[in-house]
Parts: structure tokens; C-alpha cells; sequence
């Protein structure tokens, strides 16, 4: 009995020592969505994405914005966080994170020592996207209130999730992928880059939001492409489809080809699959990369018959030079800006390890000179949808009657 | 454990061996035989009474050519009236004159014989020698006649007492099931039983326990199934009992259990008689206490709470469900508060980005920490529960008003309480609920309290802890002998198809192993097919 009281004894002890050790109340921490990294000077400026959570959920809402942003400056990521806690009421709290932008100045010179901290601090979740601020510092980007969803970085967050999956040329990447594109010898990073459209200044006005068209708005389009740590150059919404094709990262997308004498053809790519293969023949590196899609009709401005196979076939064949052509633009890009963003020489080094050895350290030279990189697509169209013949025809029809 | 048991026994006795003496020495003296005077013996019995006021006794004579002094005692109350008048005095006084006219009662040596294999209309006759056991009849309920001149009487039963009706059990009611529920008379207890088993082997043993209440404690189980040992066992630990009184079972229960200190019951109890039955037919004993609609049954495992009679009337997938959603249930109150501490406090990044919003904006202007919020509203909910229990019926309405309205909607419109918190408790008090049995219950919300501490010192990992420290003391306990948790605890394949889900009938064919050692087979239906085509 007594050794009884005395365990219970001890383990009262023991919760009194420990105290409730690291909690921490809700109401005591300031949860960040985003986090944006500009270059100021030699120093990195740092804005961060604080919610207001009484304006986000409940029921009385004040004319208060959702979020608010803080910003300062260190000489390392860590120190200018840690530098916040003077602007901040709460001390930050980052696990929440939902995006983080990189300004385009501080992506050309180079992001990694960032990401060291990013990758290594234990508050951070790693489930957040990554992103650049086109022509524009982080800061802006981060400042910027968006209608509908009240947080601005739930907005960037699901803009890129849901334009991935229904939109061919944004990517969404994150920490481990960055990271092992950025280390890997034979690939190179991606990040999606983010635009500023309409006035900077009004942005980050409450009024933004009281509008029916928002005075400023953030869109997400091409790619921006990196050398290592730095960012050398772009893709245009064309290259980074091109790019997405290549690198079997499309799920649902939209083509559009000529058809006719005038007016366009276009089809909902919905089963796209890339299969690249890669082979070292003597000294001549090989890549094969094979696109296939399923597609359905969607929208068709011109006057032919669909019911004829024939005619499928035709736009198949059709759609399936475009979509070559298109990967073949963004090689072709990806070959000015010398960065193998595709990751061939990866794919090159699984399947023959001994030969990529050798060329392993020429890889950049062979990448834009001598990889012979062969593209085939192939494209099914599976359904007409809801009709068949296209009615502008029958239009066409009466306006010659008449 | 059978050492345990006996050390805690000796012990107790030890402690109560002074205030017995006096009791034993009144009980010697009603030890001695009658007297046979019927005067003195009725003025003895009344007087040892204390010439109480439900005491009556009626002299008369039997006979008419020679008679004989009679008289009889009963306890008023206790006793059918009716029947006394029309089966004991009418006999005696009015037929006996036309039956023995001519005879002379002192010259028949053996009138009380003559009486009660001639006269005496009633079931049950029993002599009785001395004044203790005088007072053993005259307390149930029997009436006693004494004889001048004879050293022994007569106890006839004639007990008529009011007693409640057979009502619905009101603390374990079914959609679908018998509702008829335990009364507080023993003897209607046990017709119970036997209306559902009738079978011989269905042994009742019926002793008396409590020095002064002298309650009747009835052991019952059916023989052949039931295991010896455990029969023995429960025998062996109701002698050992000694107590001045047994009011309710639940004495019993705490006297006999294997364990003083956990906060799981070691024995189940119920007012439900199938409850009971389905027990015995298992193996088990039960054990009925008079006064009390509460039977126990021994001996009980930890996934005999989740059991409830229903299962066993519904469909076996229905009853899989409900069982299911009763196990989710127990963690659901014993750990939601505690987790919701946890998140909130500690691990704020396993919460997904919008609930976290949502929590924290409720949390905003509450001045307490969240496990001061839970403790305080955990701690009103029990306010409000146990008052509702205990007040009368009249007033409950207004208890549910103020518990509501008041501690509810205006706690949260006035910013003291997140109504996250209100979701959190109320979540956790309609869970604990689920819970068929009441005294599991009882545990689970003890257990929340020690949870919801641990949660806000450790976080998650307290609550692992005590997880861990909760199954390593159910793993120790042990029922009669059985492990507390079998047949997960020593983990028995066969058994496991009443457990976490009810199988159908035809597929357990088998009683549970550890309770029940001989008779395993129990049925051997076989399952059931629709009837071919051919045939």
C-alpha cells in the first residue's frame, strides 16, 4: 500500500515538474498562412501572412480584413522570423503554412538558403506549395486581400491545386520535390510562378474585396525555371504545358486545334499518360517519351461530319502533332535556358548507371547539344458528348436558304 | 488471488469482532427451546419485540368439549390477512368442532401432528422448537401457533405483503426484448428466472446474510453448466460476508468483488431477468439480494458492459452495428475531451488548416485555458447529471432549462466557453450514455477526469500513457478468477465471436471458454439455408 502511494506520489511529481511543458493556447499564437522572401540589400525581408481569426469564423463579422501581414528584415530567414515577434501581438506560429513566395530578385540570386531553414525548422508541415512572384517582390504578392476566400494564401493554394488538375500548365511543387530536383544532377526545379494583374496598390485594400470585379487579382500561369538554386528563365503557358506533358503531370486538360476553313475544334483531354524511356546506345543518350490521351469532344465551331470515323481519325492525327509540337517547344525552351527541368538525366541514370557515370558531368552540355529526344502522342477521341453533329452547321444551312 | 481474498476477509473481521458479541449473546438466549406455557411464551416473544405495534397475537380455543389454548403470532403487514382468517382460525375455530368433536386434544399426544396433516389448509407447515426461530417465521412473514401445554409450534405460511408490481426495468429499457424488469421481493426475482429456464438443473441456494437485516441472498445457476469452481468460489466469499445488514446488492458487490481499487466493476448488475438468464445459460452465477430488483452475475468480463440484451433480439448485423458504435462510443467519452486539450494545446499542426481557423476563432476573447474550459464544463455537466438524478420529478424541467439555456447558449454568447467546448462535452455525456451498463459508465467518466489532466500536461503522449496504463490494469484484473479482459486479454480465437461483433447464432456455438470449463457446446443449429429447388 505504502509503495503504492509513493508511485501515485511520484507521478504527481511528475506532472507538476513537467508543468505542461511546450502547450500552448490557441489564443496565444498568430498562425501564418504565407510567407513571402524578398532580397533587401544583402539582407532577406521577410512578409508574413498572419490570420485574423475572429474574422474568419464565428458569427460577427466586423469590417476588419481576414488577414494582416508583417514585415522586417534580417540577415537570415530564421532571425527576421524571430525579428517578427517585436511587430507581431502573438508569437508566429508556421505549421500552417500554407504557401510560400519567393520574389523574383531573391529567386535569381539563389533560394536555397531559405529552404535550409524551411526543411529543417520542426514547426513547419511541408504540405505547403512553393511559388514565384513574377516581376514582383513576395511582399506584394503576400499584401494582396482576394474575394470569396477570405485567407489570400488559401486562395493561391487551391488556385494551384485546382488549375493542376483542369489546366494543363501550372505545377504545384513542394518542399522534398524542390529540394530533390535542386540536388539531383540530372533535373532541374520548377516553380510556379504567380502574377500581379491590375493595380498594386488598391490589392491591399479592404476595398478589393468590396468590388465586384476585384481591383487586383493573383494568377497563376507559367513556370519559372531553375539552375541550381537560381532562377534562370520562364515558360509561357504554352512551354509549361509542354512541360507538365513531358513530365506526366497532367490529369485533365484542354486542346485546341484548327479545324475547317475557320473556327477551332476542342477537346477535353481527361486520361493523359506520359511514359519516357531513356537509353544510352554507344555515346548517344536516348530519350523516347510517349504521350497518350482520352479525350471528348467539347466545343466545335466549324462545320464537319462527326459521325464519319474518318473525320475522328483525321483530328486525332491532328491533335497528336500539336500536342508533339507543343513538347517540343517547351525542349526546345527548356535547351535555351540549359536546364534539364525534365529530369532526363535521372531517367538516363536508372536506366544505365555505368554510362550515365561517365557523361554525368557533361550532362548540361549533352542536354542542349546532343540528347536525341524522340516524342510520340497519340490522342483518342472517346466520346462527342451530348450530340453528335454539330448544329452551326444547320445554321449555315438556313442563312444560304434565306 | 484466493490468498487475497481470504487475508481481506480476516482482516475485516478482525475489525468487527467487538460489536458482534453483543448480538451473539441476545441470540443465545432466543436459542432456548419453549417454554409450553403459553401465557409466558407469548409474553416473551412480545416482549423481546419490544411490544412493537405491528406485533399482534389472537388467543382462542380449538375445540369445544376439551378445549385447548391456543394463540398465533404474526407480524402484521407481513401476513395475507385473508388468509389467516379463512385457513388458520376458521379451521381451528369453526371446522375443527365438526371434524374432532368427542376427542379429547389433550389425550391425542400428538394434536400438533393431527393438526397439521389434518386441519391446516396451508402449503407449507413447518414445526418450530425455540424462540429464534419463532422470530425467523413471525419475520418473513408466516404465522406461528402455539399450543398450551406443547413445547413446539406450528409455522404456517401466510405471507401477503404489498409489494410492487413487475414493471419495465428503468434503468436498462429495449426497443425490442422482455420488459419485465426485477421487483424488490426475492421470491418473485427467482419465479423469474425459473418462468425463462425450466429446467431442473436450475439450482437456487437461498442463505441468509447480514447479522441484524438477516436478508436473503439467493445464489443461482444452472448445474452441469455453470463451472464448480466459480459456484464454490461465490459460496465460499457470501459465507465469509459479516455485516450487520444487506440493503441493496450493491453491498454484496463490493464485498465479494476480486478488487477494491479500480475504477472498472467486477460485477455486473442488472434488473433484467433475460439479462440474468442469458448469464446463467453462459455459465455465470447470479447472485439476487431480497429488497433490491438489482441481480448480480458472476463472474463478468470487461466486454460484458458492451453487451446489451438487445444485441441478442435484433438481427446479428444489427447487433454487430450497435456493438460497434458502443466500443466508438467508450473512447468517444472517455477520450474526447482529453483530445480536444491535446490539439489545442499541443499539437495545433495535426489539426487541417480551416477547422484550426474555426477552433481559433472561437477560442478568441475566452479567458480560460482549454483544459480549465473542459474541466469547468465537464464538471457542470456532472453538477447537472447527478442533480437530475436526485431531485424530484417535478423540478426536472427546470434543471434541463437552466442546464441548457443558461450554461449552454448564454456560457458561449457571453465568450466564457467556446462553443467548440459545448460540441466537445456534450459529445462526450450523450457517448457516455451509450454505454449499456450504468456502473461502466460510472467508471468511464471517473477515467475522463484523469485523461483530460494527463492530456493537458502531456498532450497526446499523456493520453497514450494513460491509455497504456489503463490496459495494463485491466489486463491485472481479474473477475472470480477469470481475466478481466478475456477473450482479448489472453486472446481466445474462438471466443472472439461475441465480442466486438455479435455473429449470428448459428455460428456461436460454443460458450465462453474461461467462464465455462465442461459444458462448452451449447447448440448446434445448423445455419440456415433456403430450401433447394430439388427437393
Amino acid at each position: 500500500m505504502l509503495k503504492k502511494l509513493q508511485a501515485i506520489g511520484l507521478c504527481m511529481v511528475l506532472t507538476i515538474l513537467s508543468g505542461c511543458w511546450s502547450s500552448r493556447e490557441l489564443t496565444d499564437m498568430a498562425i501564418a498562412t504565407a510567407l513571402g522572401i524578398d532580397k533587401e540589400g544583402d539582407r532577406i525581408k521577410v512578409t508574413v501572412q498572419v490570420i485574423n481569426p475572429s474574422e474568419n469564423a464565428g458569427q460577427s463579422f466586423t469590417s476588419r480584413t481576414a488577414v494582416t501581414t508583417f514585415t522586417t528584415t534580417g540577415d537570415t530567414l530564421f532571425e527576421s522570423l524571430r525579428r517578427l515577434t517585436t511587430l507581431t501581438p502573438r508569437k508566429l506560429y508556421l505549421s500552417h503554412i500554407r504557401i510560400i513566395i519567393f520574389g523574383e530578385e531573391y529567386a535569381k540570386q539563389g533560394i536555397a538558403d531559405s529552404l535550409d531553414f524551411i526543411s529543417r525548422d520542426h514547426e513547419m508541415r511541408t504540405d505547403f506549395h512553393f511559388a514565384i512572384a513574377r516581376g514582383y517582390g513576395a511582399q506584394d504578392i503576400v499584401n494582396i486581400l482576394t474575394p470569396i476566400e477570405k485567407i489570400p494564401a488559401n486562395k493561391i493554394f487551391s488556385t494551384l491545386e485546382s488549375s493542376q488538375d483542369f489546366w494543363a500548365p501550372t505545377k504545384v511543387v513542394q518542399l522534398d520535390e524542390l529540394i530533390s530536383s535542386m540536388t539531383s544532377k540530372g533535373k532541374e526545379a520548377v516553380l510556379t510562378e504567380l502574377l500581379i494583374l491590375g493595380d498594386l496598390n488598391k490589392g491591399s485594400n479592404i476595398e478589393n474585396v468590396q468590388s465586384v470585379p476585384s481591383y487586383t487579382s493573383i494568377k497563376s500561369s507559367g513556370l519559372g525555371v531553375f539552375h541550381n538554386e537560381k532562377l534562370v528563365g520562364w515558360l509561357d503557358e504554352n512551354e509549361s504545358r509542354g512541360f507538365n506533358m513531358i513530365t506526366d503531370n497532367v490529369h485533365d486538360t484542354v486542346g485546341v486545334v484548327p479545324c475547317g476553313n475557320k473556327g477551332n475544334l476542342t477537346i477535353e483531354a481527361y486520361k493523359n499518360s506520359t511514359e519516357m524511356k531513356g537509353s544510352i546506345r554507344g555515346d548517344t543518350p536516348n530519350i523516347t517519351v510517349n504521350f497518350t490521351a482520352e479525350a471528348n469532344l467539347a466545343d466545335i465551331s466549324c462545320t464537319i461530319d462527326f459521325t464519319k470515323q474518318k473525320t475522328i481519325k483525321k483530328y486525332e492525327e491532328k491533335l497528336a502533332e500539336e500536342a508533339k509540337n507543343v513538347m517540343k517547344d517547351s525542349l526546345e525552351k527548356a535547351r535555351d535556358l540549359e536546364a534539364d527541368i525534365f529530369g532526363f538525366g535521372e531517367l538516363l541514370s536508372k536506366s544505365n548507371p555505368k554510362k550515365w557515370k561517365k557523361i554525368e558531368e557533361e550532362w548540361a552540355n549533352i542536354f542542349v547539344n546532343d540528347l536525341n529526344v524522340d516524342f510520340k502522342a497519340d490522342v483518342n477521341i472517346r466520346r462527342t458528348g451530348t450530340t453528335t453533329q454539330p448544329f452551326l452547321d444547320n445554321i449555315s444551312k438556313k442563312k444560304q436558304e434565306e | 488471488m484466493k490468498k487475497k481474498f481470504w487475508s481481506f476477509t480476516g482482516k475485516y473481521k478482525k475489525k468487527t469482532a467487538k460489536p458482534n458479541q453483543d448480538q451473539l449473546q441476545t441470540s443465545s438466549q432466543h436459542q432456548q427451546p419453549l417454554l409450553g406455557m403459553l401465557q409466558d411464551d407469548v409474553k416473551y416473544i412480545q416482549s423481546s419485540m419490544g411490544s412493537s405495534a405491528d406485533f399482534e397475537t389472537r388467543f382462542f380455543q380449538i375445540g369445544t368439549d376439551f378445549p385447548v389454548e391456543a394463540a398465533i403470532i404474526y407480524i402484521d403487514g407481513l401476513v395475507d390477512k385473508n388468509f389467516v382468517h379463512n385457513f388458520i382460525m376458521e379451521t381451528l375455530m369453526v371446522d375443527i368442532r365438526t371434524t374432532d368433536q368427542g376427542q379429547n386434544p389433550h389425550e391425542v399426544k400428538d394434536i400438533l401432528t393431527q393438526l397439521k396433516s389434518r386441519s391446516l389448509a396451508a402449503s407449507d407447515v413447518t414445526e418450530v422448537m425455540d424462540y429464534k426461530s419463532v422470530f425467523e417465521q413471525i419475520l418473513s412473514g408466516n404465522t406461528v401457533l402455539l399450543l398450551n401445554g406443547f413445547m413446539k409450534g406450528l409455522a404456517i405460511s401466510s405471507p401477503g405483503y404489498d409489494s410492487r408490481n413487475i414493471e419495465e426495468p428503468s434503468s436498462q429499457t429495449v426497443v425490442r426484448g422482455p420488459k419485465e424488469g426485477f421487483t424488490e421481493v426475492l421470491k418473485t426475482n427467482t419465479s423469474l428466472i425459473r418462468r425463462r429456464i425450466k429446467n431442473p438443473n436450475l439450482w437456487i441456494e437461498s442463505r441468509k446474510i447480514g447479522q441484524t437485516s438477516n436478508t436473503e441472498v439467493a445464489v443461482c445457476y444452472i448445474n452441469g453448466i455453470a463451472n464448480d469452481d466459480i459456484v464454490q468460489e461465490v459460496n465460499r466469499r457470501l459465507d465469509n460476508i459479516n455485516i450487520d445488514g444487506i440493503l441493496e446488492s450493491g453491498y454484496i458487490e463490493e464485498l465479494i468483488q476480486d478488487e477494491t481499487f479500480t475504477p472498472f466493476p467486477t460485477l455486473y448488475n442488472t434488473e433484467r431477468p433475460d439479462s440474468i438468464c442469458a448469464g446463467l445459460l453462459e455459465g455465470r452465477v447470479a447472485i439476487l439480494v431480497d429488497g433490491t430488483p438489482f441481480a448480480l452475475l458472476a463472474p463478468t468480463v470487461f466486454i460484458h458492459y458492451f453487451q446489451a440484451t438487445e444485441d441478442y433480439y435484433q438481427r446479428s448485423d444489427i447487433g454487430s452495428l450497435m456493438r460497434l458504435l458502443r466500443f466508438l462510443c467508450f473512447f468517444l467519452a472517455l477520450l474526447t475531451p482529453s483530445a480536444y486539450i491535446a490539439l489545442t494545446t499541443f499539437h495545433q499542426e495535426m489539426i487541417p488548416t480551416p477547422l484550426l481557423i474555426s477552433l481559433a476563432a472561437q477560442r478568441e476573447g475566452v479567458p480560460f485555458p482549454a483544459f480549465f474550459e473542459a474541466l469547468m464544463m465537464e464538471i457542470t455537466f456532472e453538477i447537472l447529471r447527478e442533480a437530475g438524478t436526485r431531485m424530484p420529478r417535478a423540478v426536472g424541467s427546470a434543471i434541463s432549462i437552466v442546464g441548457a439555456l443558461v450554461l449552454g447558449q448564454a456560457a458561449v454568447e457571453a465568450g466564457i466557453v467556446s462553443s467548440a467546448m459545448v460540441i466537445v462535452v456534450s459529445l462526450t455525456a450523450i457517448s457516455s450514455f451509450v454505454t449499456p451498463a450504468f456502473n461502466m459508465t460510472i467508471s468511464i467518466r471517473i477515467l475522463r477526469f484523469g485523461f483530460m489532466t494527463l492530456a493537458a500536461v502531456f498532450g497526446l503522449i499523456g493520453i497514450i500513457l494513460g491509455l497504456i496504463i489503463m490496459i495494463l490494469h485491466l489486463t491485472s484484473l481479474r473477475s472470480f478468477g477469470v481475466p478481466y479482459l478475456a477473450p482479448m486479454g489472453p486472446f481466445i480465437t474462438s471466443d472472439q465471436k461475441d465480442t466486438l461483433l455479435r455473429l449470428p447464432f448459428w455460428k456461436m456455438r460454443e460458450r465462453q471458454k474461461l467462464i465455462n470449463k465442461k459444458n462448452v457446446v451449447r447448440e448446434n443449429t445448423p445455419s440456415p439455408k433456403p430450401p433447394g429447388n430439388k427437393n
